[in-house]
């Protein structure tokens, strides 16, 4: 019987290894590498625009307020294109954001999307700390 | 030769991975209109568990805004790039702060997101008059 081995060369077995980790590689980094900008002014910026009268958007766990009035997600930018109507100036567009403590990302980012998106421009709100004494 | 390069390319792999944050656990929000990114010199992620790492070495909330301004250092405008990929049930009290030391230290933010494929909301324009007035 003529019958021939063929089998790689042992020389090879670096290259495939090489190749191999190459792929693995490629096929790993599925990390999302896309998102958005987001221009949030410095804190000083934030105390003297706090002065005027801004839209304020509470962000709860649940859902958006907007002065004071509940509304739903999609409603948002509607309202928001309502208040900014007659105001081009980006300084007449500030938009506080509010949250409560359990308020999760997905919600922040969603609504703050929206502010930006109607031509808002975003000023966190953190709710101030507050030392309670309880006495005995 | 195969194998030198092996070597090497595991000597570069292992390297790489000090500045890697492929490892942080984190499920990114979903938001509409991302735009692609050409990279960053600081990321900082917040994992499911709330813990804040700067290009993947833990910090605390106190010590963020410092680390973030020496990783800048004097880079310019268009340099100062900072990915934010926070876990979207990560909350208020957590990711907060982090975004205005990344503020504070000047850097540009940029969330990092998946994109959501949902119908957008639509547009008011055309249904001003009909939505409810704003309250003030």
């Amino acid at each position: 019987m003529n019958k021939l081995l063929v089998e790689p060369a042992a020389v090879a077995t670096g290259d495939i290894a090489f190749n191999l980790i190459v792929f693995f590689l490629v096929c790993a980094s599925t990390q999302p590498d896309r998102g958005r900008k987001q221009d949030i002014p410095s804190s000083q910026q934030t105390k003297a625009e706090q002065k005027q009268e801004n839209t304020e958007i509470l962000i709860t766990k649940t859902g958006i307020v907007l002065n004071g009035a509940a509304v739903r997600a999609t409603e948002l930018p509607g309202r928001l294109a309502i208040h900014f109507k007659g105001k081009p100036r980006p300084e007449d567009r500030v938009v506080v954001i509010k949250t409560r403590p359990d308020t999760p990302y997905s919600n922040w980012i969603s609504v703050t999307s929206m502010v930006q998106d109607a031509g808002g421009s975003i000023t966190i709100q953190r709710e101030e700390e507050k030392t309670v004494t309880v006495g005995n | 030769m195969g194998d030198i390069a092996f070597n090497l390319l595991i000597f570069f792999v292992i390297l790489a991975r000090a500045n890697d944050d492929s490892h942080l656990k984190w499920n990114p929000a979903e938001a509409q209109n991302l735009e692609g990114s050409k990279g960053a010199k600081v990321t900082v992620v917040i994992d499911i568990d709330g813990k804040i790492y700067l290009n993947s070495q833990q910090k605390s909330e106190t010590e963020l805004a410092d680390a973030i301004g020496d990783e800048l250092g004097d880079a310019t405008a268009g340099n100062r790039v900072v990915y934010l990929k926070i876990d979207k049930n990560v909350t208020a009290p957590r990711f907060e702060p982090v975004i205005e030391a990344i503020s504070q230290a000047g850097g540009e933010l940029i969330h990092i997101l998946n994109e959501d494929h949902a119908e957008p909301p639509p547009q008011p324009a055309k249904t001003a008059a009909a939505a409810p007035p704003a309250s003030p």
